[in-house]
């Protein structure tokens, strides 16, 4: 800041440190350090220059699907949004069946499921805001719909292939010996900080997830807001979608059902409450990669999927203790 | 023979003394009413009494023995009971379980005893049989009754702990005549029953119909008690009034706009939610002053002119030009500005910088889509300092600053584009006097420079000292205008009570 600012200075060192260590980001990177050991002891290799790479891959997959949680959650509101592992799913389909294969079929793909996405994220705003159903409600709803609809559209379409340029998309060096998805991750990253530090628009997601009324009293549109929240969190699902396809070649009904329990509590991770109205992006990705860290540790010690399932959920509600009292969830 | 007495009470809130040596004496069987303006402390006796609020010194007696009430259960023991205001009902729960909520009979201890919780109940609805409208019975749901319904069960809940000493606080706000005369049927009942009633109310044809003796409280001090039968209104508005007429109604100290100046904002007829037909002109230039009793419409109104709560009929004139008050977000697009008192819940994003705090109204006026830290601190400092305005950084988050400095931040929003009109729904609530002080000059500034203002005070001192002309309101209609020399505690309490 450039105006008058002797606080920032006078703050006693001890305070400035503790408040350091408080960070939820710092404690995440501390976080992701110590797996990473843990995990080289568990196992020589785990923390190889090319194992990390792939954590990283897992990482931004999970971290793209996080960015649109965490603009919802951001919103306040109790805004959540349990579609997202529906919506990738229904776009790993769509865009399977779009490119079959074919490079040349990627920019209908994308297209076809940047819309897709939009467009459930466009019920769910309509659904929370216009018809007032909870979004814990509205989302769940809306999963289960999509669920329907990935069982009747596998039934009669093939379930497609990722094209070529997609899969090295994914998983292959683009430059600098870094795959192209880690960079779209970092783009998104930049985007985000962006759009919430120095945009009108995310100076009034702030406005509405730390005080509603207050921010409809100051002309904020309230419920357009929060609608493009649920839009831009299923045009981030199904881009997650299309990424994942290109990771796995192929999809298949539910690929993309992970990832709802595990983009909520990266969001949590990264230090934006479930009440909303505080945190970024930046801790969200960290926490990302600490969840693929730690679900890679769990593999790595032979936990089957219903033990890491379990390991999750408990993370959830073991983190909502640290951060998630700081405001009750009721305003 | 006297059943409650109150010996040298007192009560400070900080610097402010809400109640000092007050001295009251209830008698058995008596309805005894307590008048006072806005904030003279009635309400923190009756606290007291009723056990929410501890007194700081002083003694309570109650049939000649000290007591102390330690909190509302401990009245309840001593046989005294409140009627609260602010509606305190179950809203899911049936009528026959809030009447008795706060005793709910039992079987077995854990068991709800359902037959005599019926019973029970049906005797107090009973006794407003015929007055308590369509829709009315022992099982129905509290949300679905209407405002009047409510309060009859609140008043039923009152009556069914059976209290010796019961305090009706604004206990006939939602009801019609005829329930108001059952009521002080009921009420007469209670006294040759020899129980003691306290008892508030604004309307001065009730305080008549029903009151055995009144006191009359002025800035927390005792100022009197008079038999009903031997006053009336003009003495007991006098009383109320005090010394403070020679004082108040000071000459504004400045030329107030006369004639044929531009009007601002003027509105006709305007109707909504707590308030009908309200018709005034503010003219660019003037402090416009909203006066009253709490809640008789003068934030609805203001909150409607702002979209907030739109209105739903009235015709309203901006510059000149109608505007559909249908939205905030429309209104502050053609020049209203709004302040809220209820700085927390209406004023402050909490938890943010500063600057996010000043910067949205610039921001929608300007359509502006980036927000540049440094454009927008340009924007942002001159008008925080336009209010003296003490703050560390603009980086630092709006809880960090005093309550006063916090709505300052809040006002400052309207500084960067000057809107045509600002409405001002009781500014200083809760803020030290320096703040208070910035904040009418301020006011009177931007008045000078032009700016048509309209200010609701709940204390009558800000009013009187700050409005070019006040409307007082009562009822949710306008009752009376003050102007020039008119405007003197004593008229402002005089339209303020009058029968509604």
């Amino acid at each position: 800041m450039s105006d008058s600012a002797p606080a920032t200075t006078s703050t006693p060192v001890s305070t400035r440190v503790a408040g350091f260590v408080k960070q939820p980001l710092i404690v995440a990177l501390i976080l992701i350090a110590a797996l990473l050991l843990l995990g080289e002891a568990l196992s020589p290799g785990f923390a190889s220059g090319q194992q990390i790479m792939r954590l990283l891959i897992v990482a931004a997959l999970l971290g793209i699907v996080a960015a649109g949680q965490n603009l919802v959650i951001l919103g306040g509101r109790e805004g959540i949004d349990l579609s997202v592992g529906g919506v990738v799913s229904l776009s790993a389909i769509i865009a399977g069946n779009l490119m079959a294969g074919e490079n040349s079929g990627i920019p209908l793909a994308i297209l076809g499921c940047i819309a897709t996405g939009a467009l459930f994220g466009l019920f769910n705003g309509i659904g929370v805001t216009l018809l007032r159903i909870p979004p814990l409600v509205m989302t769940l709803g809306m999963l289960g719909v999509l669920q329907g609809l990935l069982v009747v559209i596998r039934q009669g379409i093939p379930s497609g292939r990722a094209s070529p340029g997609l899969a090295n998309f994914v998983s292959q060096p683009f430059l600098f010996g870094i795959p192209g998805i880690l960079w779209l991750w970092i783009a998104i990253g930049l985007v985000m900080a962006f759009l919430l530090g120095r945009t009108v628009f995310g100076h009034r997601i702030y406005a509405i997830g730390s005080n509603e009324q207050a921010a409809f009293m100051a002309g904020v549109p309230v419920k357009a807001v929060r609608i493009a929240l649920f839009v831009l969190s299923g045009i981030f699902a199904a881009i997650a979608g299309i990424c994942l396809l290109g990771y796995s070649g192929s999809s298949f009904a539910n690929v993309g059902e992970q990832y709802m329990l595990p983009s909520i509590i990266a969001v949590v991770f990264g230090g934006t409450p479930l009440s909303g109205g505080k945190g970024g992006y930046t801790g969200t990705m960290a926490g990302a990669l600490l969840l693929v860290i730690l679900q890679s540790i769990l593999v790595t010690i032979n936990i089957d999927e219903s033990g890491r399932q379990m390991v999750f959920g408990i993370t959830l509600l073991v983190l909502m203790l640290f951060y998630g009292r700081g405001r009750s969830m009721r305003a | 023979m006297i059943k409650l007495k109150l010996n040298g009470v007192s009560k400070a809130y900080g610097a402010t003394k809400a109640l000092s040596q007050a001295n009251l004496d209830i008698e058995a069987g008596e309805v005894h009413v307590l008048m006072g303006s806005n904030g003279s402390g009635k309400s923190t006796l009756s606290k007291i009494v009723a056990g929410s609020v501890k007194p700081d010194s002083g003694e309570i007696l109650l049939d000649g023995q000290p007591i102390t009430i330690t909190g509302p259960q401990s009245a309840r023991s001593h046989g005294i009971a409140i009627f609260y205001q602010e509606l305190s009902l179950a809203a899911h729960r049936t009528v026959a379980e809030n009447i008795s909520l706060a005793n709910l009979p039992s079987r077995a201890g854990i068991l709800v005893d359902q037959e005599t919780l019926e019973e029970r109940a049906q005797h107090y609805v009973t006794l407003f049989d015929g007055v308590t409208g369509d829709g009315f019975s022992l099982d129905a749901v509290i949300q679905d009754l209407r405002a009047d319904q409510r309060q009859l069960v609140e008043i039923m809940k009152t009556l069914s702990t059976e209290a010796s000493v019961i305090i009706f606080d604004e206990a006939t706000s939602a009801l019609d005549r005829a329930q108001v005369d059952r009521f002080f049927e009921i009420l007469r009942t209670l006294k040759q029953q020899g129980r003691s009633i306290i008892f508030i109310s604004h309307r001065m044809d009730e305080i008549f119909a029903i009151g055995d003796r009144v006191t009359i409280i002025r800035d927390g001090k005792i100022v009197g008690t008079k038999r009903i039968a031997d006053t009336n209104p003009a003495e007991i508005i006098t009383m109320m009034v005090g010394s403070h007429d020679e004082a108040g109604a000071k000459p504004a100290g400045h030329s107030a706009p006369t004639g044929a100046v531009a009007s601002a904002l003027s509105v006709q007829n305007l109707t909504g939610r707590g308030f009908k037909d309200i018709s005034f002109t503010v003219r660019k230039g003037e402090i416009l002053g909203f006066g009253g009793l709490h809640g008789q419409g003068q934030s609805a109104v203001l909150r409607a002119l702002f979209g907030a709560i739109p209105p739903t009929s009235g015709k309203i004139d901006l510059d000149g030009k109608p505007l559909d008050p249908a939205n905030p977000r429309q209104t502050i697009r053609h020049g209203v500005a709004y302040v809220s008192g209820d700085r927390a819940r209406e004023g402050v994003i909490t938890g943010r910088p500063i600057l996010e705090n000043v910067m949205p109204i610039h921001y929608l006026r300007d359509r502006m889509k980036l927000a540049h830290p440094v454009v927008s601190a340009g924007k942002a400092l001159p008008a925080l300092q336009a209010l003296r305005t003490k703050f560390a950084g603009l980086g630092f988050p709006i809880s960090s600053l005093s309550g006063g400095n916090q709505q300052k931040v809040v006002i400052a929003r309207w500084l960067i584009d000057r809107p045509a009109v600002l409405l001002l729904d009781d500014p200083t609530k809760g803020i030290d006097l320096s703040a208070k002080t910035d904040l009418f000059a301020l006011i009177r500034k931007l008045a000078e420079e032009g700016m048509g203002i309209v200010l609701y005070a709940s204390e009558d001192a800000e009013l009187l000292d700050n409005a070019d002309r006040i409307l007082v309101f009562n009822g949710g209609s306008i009752r009376r205008e003050l102007t020039g020399a008119e405007r003197t505690r004593y008229n402002l309490y005089q339209a303020a009570y009058e029968a509604a």
